[in-house]
């Protein structure tokens, strides 16, 4: 019964990680028509800046994480604004300048601190005991970060007036336009707050799991696979689908063993595109 | 430089002498509706302030490469006028309404709103200043209910509660009241059209440039369009530009129409002199208007 308990608190705890990188994946996605390969460049990134700020300038984790979250938002701004607006609706330009963006990410990393893991560890450690369970102290403090910043997302997107315009505009970007909204302005703002969103996640998970300049891979891939599941777009969907992912994964490893989580995922996942293509939540068009 | 502006100031003087009274209303007059035009306008809250604004368009063309879609095309539409666009497919009747509205920069020409230039302006900066488009297609946010998908477009543009009470009558009229809380993609085609309308409508524009607004629908919700550009007309005081095929509804709204071929003006005046032009008929109407005869 402990175990199962255990094991769940940290199904939630990825999830809530995975969720917010999927947010962003699928905001991109929804408002953009983007596919963006350098989401997990961004969540290596967010690690690196965080390990920086606090190796090279003295700077307290919270401080570097928040710094780290706001460099990665800096960044997606100006990488849409001056890069990927121009060829916005050429789908298989967007793809390669994401990917071409993840690749320049992970090599310069590559380049600038060496294959190794640094040493970056989460700086509060210890283990929360209560009846016959435990959890460590850091997977808790990044598990309410991670919800609240799940909690802030929805905020944003259903109860303000710049979420509304997100929504309409990945409803319909001409009608939308054509009442007036700025897509020149608000492209760049979803953009980067969707890889704000990636290097918070990064900067706040790395220490715990790892830092290397490839481990934006699984995340590409994990994201990818969460919106597939969620359905392409939906908010709701990313979310359900990050929680059912995370739940598999800490299960499936500690009672299957590491290696069969990413099988029956896929599994799951395979099942999903064959029973219901558009995903959990996905938005089924009405046939003319 | 000298003889564009002449060109212009003509296109000016001979548009304003065209928009006589016959002009001005569409067949609708009968009922009445010039009278009420200006009562109603007293208190319609959301409308009070945005009558119709002057269209002009001047010499306007567009290449793509080489392929010219349309060549020195003139026009100009006044508040309260409607004018119908007619050619056969190809003619470049919708790319004429994307330069016009912005989504398109035009490769010469130039594109007025009461005399403020709106020339390759982009889309949301000419719908902000009044020149609102409808879609060929069912366009509008369809994850969204059919109130929701109002309510932005009324807070997108910045308008008020007024706006909701100006709409009220056009709701009201396509039945859309009773499917207010409904997704807007669950509609059936002809409602979602008309719903894209009500959409145009509630971004309050000085100008409306409809793209096939009857593409699609059956005949008896055509009637509808006519309803809607009544509406437009004597409730907002907008001019309308109408791109269509339905020849019917052409004739019963446009009491001016431009014809278009191959990217050229072919022809230009009243339905009855325009249609009854060899050269217009051999262009585009052809076997298909026997009716007229």
């Amino acid at each position: 019964m402990e175990g199962i308990v255990a094991t769940g608190l940290i199904g939630v705890s990825l999830g809530a990680q995975y969720a917010l990188l999927a947010l962003g994946f699928t905001l991109i996605f929804g408002i953009l028509g983007v596919v963006n390969f350098a989401h997990g460049g961004f969540y290596v990134l967010g690690g690196y800046l965080a390990y920086s700020a606090v190796t090279y300038l003295g700077v307290p984790y919270a401080l570097a994480v928040i710094a780290a979250a706001l460099g990665t938002t800096a960044l997606g701004y100006l990488f849409e604004r001056f890069v990927l607006d121009r060829l916005i609706d050429d789908h298989l330009a967007t793809l390669m300048l994401t990917l071409g963006l993840y690749l320049m990410m992970s090599s310069g990393l590559l380049v600038l601190f060496g294959p190794q893991s640094p040493a970056f560890s989460f700086p509060l450690s210890g283990v929360l005991r209560a009846h016959g369970f435990y959890v460590p102290i850091e997977n808790l403090v990044v598990l309410v970060v991670c919800l609240v910043g799940i909690l802030s997302i929805y905020a944003l997107i259903y109860h303000t007036d710049f979420g509304r315009a997100l929504r309409a505009l990945a409803d319909d970007r001409a009608v939308a336009t054509a009442q007036g909204l700025r897509p020149k302005l608000l492209f760049p703002t979803a953009f980067a707050l969707a890889t704000g969103l990636a290097g918070l996640t990064g900067a706040l998970v790395t220490p715990i799991l790892s830092l290397a300049p490839h481990v934006g891979d699984p995340v590409l891939a994990t994201s990818f696979l969460i919106v597939i599941l969620g359905g392409l777009g939906s908010i709701g969907g990313a979310t359900v689908a990050a929680f059912i992912v995370g739940m598999v994964e800490a299960f499936s490893a500690v009672y299957l063993g590491g290696s069969k989580g990413a099988l029956a995922l896929f599994v799951l996942v395979l099942i999903m595109l064959v029973v219901r293509p558009s995903g959990l939540f996905g938005h089924r068009v009405r046939g003319a | 430089m000298t003889s564009g502006r002449e060109q212009f100031s003509r296109e000016v003087t001979r548009a304003e002498s065209n928009s006589g009274e016959g002009l001005v209303m569409p067949p609708g007059d009968a009922l009445g509706v010039v009278e009420r035009r200006f009562d109603r306008r007293e208190f319609v809250i959301g409308t009070a302030n945005s009558g119709g604004m002057r269209l002009e368009v001047t010499g306007i063309c567009k290449r793509f490469g080489g392929l010219h879609v349309f060549n020195d095309v003139s026009f100009s539409i006044s508040p309260g006028e409607v004018l119908g666009v007619i050619g056969p497919n190809g003619a470049g009747k919708t790319t004429l309404i994307n330069v016009i509205c912005g989504m398109l920069p035009p490769t010469s020409g130039r594109v007025l709103l009461d005399g403020r230039d709106m020339t390759a302006k982009p889309l949301h900066v000419v719908s902000r200043a009044g020149i609102v488009r409808s879609f060929q297609q069912t366009n509008t946010f369809r994850t969204a209910t059919v109130r929701e998908n109002i309510s932005r477009a009324v807070r997108f543009s910045n308008g008020g509660e007024g706006v909701w009470q100006a709409i009220a009558p056009l709701i009201d009229e396509f039945e859309l009241a009773a499917h207010l809380d409904e997704q807007s993609d669950k509609l059936p085609y002809g409602l979602q059209k008309m719903l894209g309308l009500v959409l145009a409508c509630a971004v309050r524009p000085k100008v409306l440039l409809l793209d096939e607004p009857a593409a699609g629908l059956e005949r008896r919700e055509r009637l509808r369009i006519d309803a809607f550009v009544r509406h437009a007309v004597t409730e907002l005081g907008c001019g309308v530009l109408i791109v269509e095929h339905d020849m019917e509804l052409v004739r019963r709204l446009c009491p001016k129409i431009l014809v278009l071929d191959s990217g050229r003006v072919l022809a230009e005046g009243s339905p009855a002199d325009v249609l009854s032009r060899k050269d217009v008929i051999d262009a585009y109407l052809g076997t298909m208007d026997e009716a007229e005869a």
